[in-house]
């Protein structure tokens, strides 16, 4: 049991060695022939020598700028490499990221930065959640890069400069967005909300003498917030069937029209064909008529028979039956082979009354 | 020292003790970040030291009181307020200030805590009188906003402006001429908060409304309105684009027609034109001798008559017989 242990007495094992004894240990270590009671003191100005340089020099890494402080008075700045100071606190050095481009990220965070980066949205929509000046929302993921330009102004002249960089960023692209209308922050206007911010985010941080120097503003996404979007979607759906059906209806007229032209050439040119035609036949059937008219005008008689019986030949021969009538009276008369006798006026070669020629 | 005199020794360290402690004392450092106020026996003395490096002052009756010399940030925690055309949002604002007179400073608040806490109570309720003295439109615009949807315009981008042309100027939303804007209502926060920090030292530099958000409700009827504002464009798109397709077809059902009927019209006067000119051909010839051509026309149907199944009746008194019967013709015209 642990309370009727007796004391604990002597030397245990975590009690510190007696100082005498330490200091003596050490001069007989450190005594050498050649020393007298002066070498100790010496092995004290040597540690404390080694203190002191360990504690007056200081490396800047190339991307840094230290800043020095003297009694708290800022003397110097220096760029990278070996650089010494007065030790034990008269003279202390911070250094600040000078070379590097830094980033914040407002209405997400990047959680694996890499080829592809990996971004986390939830928890912060609080962030990317603005009212455009129309009054509805939109929700707006950007970044700022900024370089710190002047390291002292960095650090003198105003408390925790990051996050004053957050306020005004937030502030400002909400003055931007809360002066234009949704669809154009949405769409077409990221460009110029982004450099409009750059610039604006500057003035400000010139104006408090920040020292940082904002390098870019990028808009990242810029999004109608969720239970809105499929809303936002079908406009561009119905746009585009609109332009569909423009350009359905368009190809239609681009179908029909030019082979209506066409068919309306083909149309007079036929009437044109019609009319060369029916001219020149009128033209051809008359100059034929008057030869045969001059021809029988000269006999017309003969002729005239001629004429008649040549056509009737033809007629019989291609005509079937003919029936006879009595023009006198009534009754039909006993049939007459007229295509005999035609025939046979035929093969005789000779027309009754034919003219000699 | 190893050649002091034994009884100095522990005199000689007392001493420096007694100096090392007046010297710890009565120096002090200041930082370019940090002013300094000297009280003596709590009262102020002299100026507030703002230069930064060492300092001294009188060991144990004197204190160096220490205040931050760089602009500092106030943020305030969200409020929900109602505007003045009762719309209820989330307004987070923050601010800048700064220790301008320490002395003062140190009198009437004494350490930045404090002063963050009273400068909560003003600004908040400086910020709560604004924003509900205002319509939520002049919060969230700023100057420059007429020029919002000429830039809306120029962009081409025309989806807005089914709605704004439904509602024409004067909407619910108040789309009309900004009377402050979201600047001048800050700077005027700023003027009225400041009215009432000199007796604290404190300067205030700037208030900003970092965010505004509509409460959840607000925010659910709001997202409503945007939807049936998005389908309202959507529909306004469709009905357009029938509107344009039924404009189209039309002109090319009038264009068909115009091109067809023209095409008709001309080849019907070409073809008149011609049936005129061979008739006028044909009248010139054959009205030389009418009586010949009917009897020539005659017999050109009589050569061209094409069909082996007709029957034909012929009356006894047909040319035909009187040929047959060697008899003269009569009756024609010489």
């Amino acid at each position: 049991m642990d309370w009727e242990r007796p004391p604990h007495r002597g030397q245990g094992p975590g009690v510190p060695p007696d100082l005498e004894q330490v200091i003596n240990r050490l001069r007989q270590r450190f005594s050498f022939p050649s020393m007298k009671g002066g070498a100790f003191w010496i092995v004290a100005l040597v540690v404390l020598v080694l203190v002191v340089g360990a504690n007056a020099y200081y490396t800047v890494d190339p991307q840094e700028t230290a800043v020095v402080l003297r009694f708290g008075r800022f003397v110097r700045t220096e760029g990278p490499g070996l650089h010494f100071k007065i030790p034990f606190g008269v003279e202390t050095v911070t250094k600040v990221l000078t070379g590097r481009v830094l980033q914040r990220e407002y209405g997400y965070r990047t959680v694996a930065p890499g080829v592809r980066s990996r971004f986390v949205e939830e928890g912060f929509e609080e962030e990317a959640r603005m009212l455009s000046g129309d009054l509805n929302v939109v929700d707006l993921q950007w970044t700022v890069q900024y370089k710190i330009r002047d390291p002292m102004e960095y650090l003198f002249r105003l408390h925790d400069v990051e996050s004053t960089l957050d306020d005004i960023s937030e502030s400002v692209m909400r003055r931007i967005v809360g002066n234009r209308f949704a669809d154009e922050v949405l769409t077409v206007g990221r460009a110029s909300i982004a450099e409009m911010a750059r610039q604006e985010i500057q003035e400000i941080m010139d104006m408090y003498h920040t020292g940082l120097q904002i390098v870019t503003v990028k808009l990242q996404n810029a999004n109608p917030p969720d239970p809105v979007k499929a809303a936002f979607n079908e406009v561009n759906e119905a746009r585009q069937e609109k332009e569909r059906m423009i350009n359905e209806a368009q190809q239609a007229y681009n179908e029909r029209i030019p082979k209506a032209r066409g068919e309306a050439r083909q149309t007079v040119t036929q009437a044109e064909g019609y009319a060369t035609q029916r001219i020149n036949r009128a033209i051809g059937e008359t100059t034929r008529f008057r030869s045969i008219l001059d021809e029988y005008e000269k006999a017309p008689d003969v002729t005239r028979r001629r004429m008649y019986l040549e056509a009737m030949t033809e007629f019989a021969a291609k005509a079937g039956n003919f029936l006879v009538l009595d023009s006198g009276g009534a009754g039909v008369l006993p049939i007459l082979d007229l295509n005999q006798v035609v025939r046979q006026w035929a093969e005789a070669g000779s027309v009754p009354g034919k003219a000699g020629e | 020292m190893s050649a002091m005199p034994q009884n100095l020794r522990i005199p000689v360290i007392v001493v420096a003790v007694v100096l090392g402690v007046l010297a710890a004392g009565s120096l002090f450092i200041v930082s370019e970040t940090e002013q300094v106020v000297i009280t003596q026996w709590g009262r102020p003395v002299g100026e507030p030291i703002t230069r930064a490096g060492l300092h001294f002052k009188l060991p144990i009756i004197q204190k160096a009181n220490f205040f931050e010399k760089r602009v500092l940030k106030w943020d305030g925690s969200p409020n929900q307020i109602p505007t003045r055309d009762k719309k209820y949002i989330w307004v987070d604002t923050t601010a800048r200030w700064r220790i301008k007179d320490p002395l003062l400073f140190l009198q009437r608040v004494g350490n930045v805590s404090t002063a963050l806490s009273r400068l909560d109570g003003i600004i908040d309720s400086v910020v709560r009188d604004h924003v509900s003295n205002n319509y939520l439109g002049e919060l969230v615009r700023s100057e420059g906003w007429k020029r919002a949807r000429e830039s809306l315009i120029e962009a081409g981008l025309d989806d807005y402006q089914i709605i704004l042309g439904e509602e024409g100027e004067a909407d619910s939303e108040g789309l009309v001429a900004l009377k402050k804007g979201r600047e001048k209502i800050t700077r005027e926060m700023v003027a009225d908060a400041s009215r009432l920090l000199p007796e604290f030292g404190i300067e205030l530099l700037d208030i900003r409304i970092k965010r505004i958000n509509y409460v959840q409700s607000v925010q659910q009827r709001v997202f409503e309105r945007m939807i049936s504002e998005r389908k309202r464009i959507a529909a306004q798109y469709r009905s357009e684009g029938e509107g344009e397709r039924a404009a189209i077809l039309g002109q090319m059902e009038r264009d068909l027609a115009r091109i067809q009927s023209e095409a008709y019209r001309t080849a019907e006067e070409i073809r008149g034109k011609a049936d005129a000119q061979a008739t006028r051909i044909y009248a010139e010839t054959f009205g030389k001798n009418p009586e010949f051509y009917q009897f020539y026309q005659t017999l050109d149907f009589y050569k061209r008559y094409e069909n082996p199944r007709g029957l034909f009746v012929l009356g006894t008194d047909a040319e035909l017989f009187r040929y047959l019967q060697e008899r003269e013709p009569e009756g024609v015209n010489p």
